[in-house]
């Protein structure tokens, strides 16, 4: 049986309509404004724009003056955006887990209160707190402890010198997106039909038995949470920037001053359009955090998907 | 009229709402660009439409020129002046659209650009109006005395090649400290500056030949980041937040930022051998051995004297100086054209000695050379 429609019914739906369809070119427009705006930087140092470590800005127009390679700040978008995942993800579990087996209810309430508002709060404080307070303490008492006893590792081969680091900024970035991946594992934990939970307990299965077969259960959203707190985690730009340290370098070590893509739009675009070919630069920057955050936001959503009861 | 029902309701406001974001959307680039110009407006007196000058360009000069255009307008209260703090690459590009009746620039047009602007018939003429100079600052650990550095020590330092407080060639020009054994982080900025770029021209010029002349640039990429103990921070404020917080590190920033700051900064050593403290006198001076450099006409290309002001000769020249410039075309509407003279012979008699703490006046040879420019400005 058809519906029937009368004149404001489709007046509403239209209306309705509209507003999507605007977030839709919008998102399109995004996509090709970026690449229609790297391509000049493509066309004078082709794929050398992701692949070089040489970011050497000059009025002579690349490849033969200046050159903008991005593989360092894409290297230091990469390696703090892990470094906050792994974290986070520990956090996660440990809250997830604690919240929903062992707290009492009001307890539980109060660290749901505090999660909802850490995710509330406007980045650059975290970005300010981490520069005053984080960077310092994780320098003396951190960094410094990790390098003394385990330099034969390459990731901690070289001896911190201040707060601003890549290691800095991944464990600032673990920190603002927690609240988001406690929200998505939370959920799903909650939503394990108590059937489960019931037959867990009638086969005798101990506490800690009990958790890991629950959690197995919403492997699909913890992934999930990992690839979308990764995405959020390499888009981060006001924070990073304050306590990344922005200076050019790439390497193993994770205790040294980098750039990400973010911070260094932040940094170099105001001026950008002074030389040649350098906006155009950090346009391809904007480009592959678009793709970045496009490949793990889809792959995301996908896993979610993928939990059912 | 049971038919105009809730949905139908709903469907108008949402539309409405649709209608009035798409109308703000429109309009609402303009207001803001509006009001960003209009940070210096005063009443005009009544009956008379004011005579406005816009201008955009270097963030250096800004609170100094803000002084000037309010102490200009109490004086003549029918000419407004209006200054955008868009940074010196964007002044000379708006200055080259002709959007603007003025830009303010620290370093002059670069040759290409001069060229260009100077067969333009509307003509361009470059006015040092101000100094400024980069200072060295540090910190070192309970060390509160001033260290002693020269142009060659601090290329060696950016370009990571001394690593440690205590090296030799730092030790040798500071023989009565006691330095750390500590490594150097060496901080610079993560923006593109006019800071930068005067402080690598000095590296390049005082280093007997450590610096290349290809890192000299308003942004460039530091050899010292590859050795992971350089540090970038975006501004004055950023540089010196930095070198606050780490202890052992070295950075440079604007002489009028570490004055009012009042951050303790080192002794650089000037051509002449001696190592000069930046004051006021010392800048000045430089200023002064650097005037036989300016070109013979304002019409000129001045990035000879811009870079002669940097490392210059005299016993005193406080070594990393700069000129900031004022950019102003030749040919004026009737109205406009007397309004830049007044604004010019202002900023060169009185506005030189309303001078903001911090900011340096230009000498007096270089006052009466800005001077000349009236002649050259003609209604059109």
């Amino acid at each position: 049986m058809k519906a029937r429609r009368s004149f404001h019914d489709i007046l509403v739906f239209y209306t309705l309509a509209l507003p999507a369809f605007i977030i839709i070119l919008i998102l399109a427009s995004l996509l090709l404004s970026q690449l229609g705006l790297s391509i000049p930087i493509f066309s004078v140092q082709g794929l050398g724009t992701y692949m070089k470590t040489v970011w050497k800005p000059m009025y002579e127009p690349p490849p033969h003056g200046a050159y903008y390679g991005l593989l360092p700040a894409i290297w230091g978008t990469l390696v703090s955006s892990v470094i906050a995942v792994l974290l986070a993800l520990m956090f996660t579990i440990s809250l997830v887990v604690f919240m929903e087996e062992i707290a009492p209810k009001h307890v539980k309430e109060a660290f749901s209160t505090i999660i909802d508002l850490m995710a509330g709060l406007p980045t650059v404080l975290y970005g300010i707190w981490g520069l005053a307070f984080l960077g310092p303490l994780l320098y003396k008492n951190v960094m410094n402890s990790i390098y003394t006893y385990f330099n034969f590792i390459p990731m901690f081969s070289c001896e911190p010198l201040s707060g601003a680091t890549v290691f800095t900024a991944g464990v600032l970035l673990s920190i603002m997106i927690t609240p988001f991946t406690v929200a998505l594992v939370q959920e799903s934990y909650r939503s394990i039909p108590y059937t489960y939970k019931e037959a867990a307990w009638s086969l005798g299965m101990t506490r800690y038995e009990y958790v890991k077969l629950n959690l197995s259960m919403i492997t699909p959203s913890i992934v999930s949470a990992i690839l979308l707190g990764f995405g959020r985690a390499s888009s981060e730009t006001a924070a990073v920037t304050l306590v990344v340290g922005n200076a050019m370098n790439i390497g193993t070590c994770i205790f040294v001053p980098a750039y990400t893509i973010s911070s260094l739009i932040a940094n170099q675009f105001a001026e950008a359009q002074d030389f040649p070919y350098m906006l155009n630069a950090l346009f391809a920057g904007g480009l592959i955090l678009l793709v970045i955050g496009l490949i793990v936001n889809t792959l995301g959503v996908f896993m979610l998907r993928r939990v059912r009861f | 009229m049971r038919g105009l029902t809730r949905s139908t309701l709903i469907g108008f406001v949402l539309m409405l709402i649709v209608v009035i974001t798409g109308a703000l959307f429109l309009l609402g680039g303009e207001r803001i660009s509006q009001q960003q110009t209009q940070v210096t407006q005063t009443t005009p007196p009544p009956g008379e439409t004011p005579v406005v000058l816009l201008g955009s360009g270097a963030t250096f000069i800004h609170p100094q020129l803000d002084y000037w255009a309010k102490e200009f307008m109490k004086r003549y209260p029918n000419i407004r002046i209006e200054y955008n703090p868009t940074g010196s690459g964007t002044g000379q590009t708006q200055f080259m659209q002709k959007v603007v009746d003025y830009a303010c620039s620290d370093p002059p047009l670069p040759t290409k650009r001069w060229q260009e602007a100077r067969s333009d018939p509307r003509g361009v003429l470059q006015l040092p109006i101000i100094l400024g100079a980069v200072v060295v600052i540090y910190n070192i650990p309970g060390f509160e005395g001033k260290l002693k550095l020269d142009g060659e020590t601090l290329a060696l330092i950016y370009l990571g090649e001394i690593e440690y407080w205590n090296d030799e060639r730092i030790q040798r020009l500071n023989p009565d400290l006691k330095l750390p054994a500590q490594r150097i982080i060496a901080v610079h900025r993560s923006d593109s500056s006019g800071t930068t770029h005067v402080f690598t021209l000095f590296l390049y010029k005082a280093s007997n030949g450590k610096w290349p002349k290809t890192l000299v640039e308003k942004a460039i990429e530091w050899p010292v980041d590859k050795t992971g103990r350089g540090l970038g921070g975006k501004g004055n404020q950023g540089v010196a937040d930095l070198v606050q917080r780490t202890p052992y590190s070295i950075g440079y920033v604007e002489f009028a930022y570490a004055y009012i700051a009042k951050m303790q900064y080192a002794l650089v050593k000037n051509a002449a051998g001696k190592f000069v403290d930046a004051t006021p006198e010392t800048i000045m001076e430089a200023a002064k051995n650097a005037f036989l450099k300016l070109p013979p006409s304002l019409e000129d290309d001045f990035n000879e004297a811009w870079e002669a002001i940097v490392f210059p000769p005299g016993e005193n020249s406080y070594p990393i100086t700069s000129f900031s410039f004022i950019l102003v075309y030749k040919i004026y509407p009737k109205e406009k054209a007397e309004a830049i003279k007044k604004f010019i012979e202002f900023i060169n008699t009185e506005g030189q000695r309303l001078i903001v703490p911090g900011y340096v006046a230009i000498p007096e040879d270089i006052r009466r050379y800005n001077l000349r420019a009236l002649e050259f400005i003609k209604e059109g």
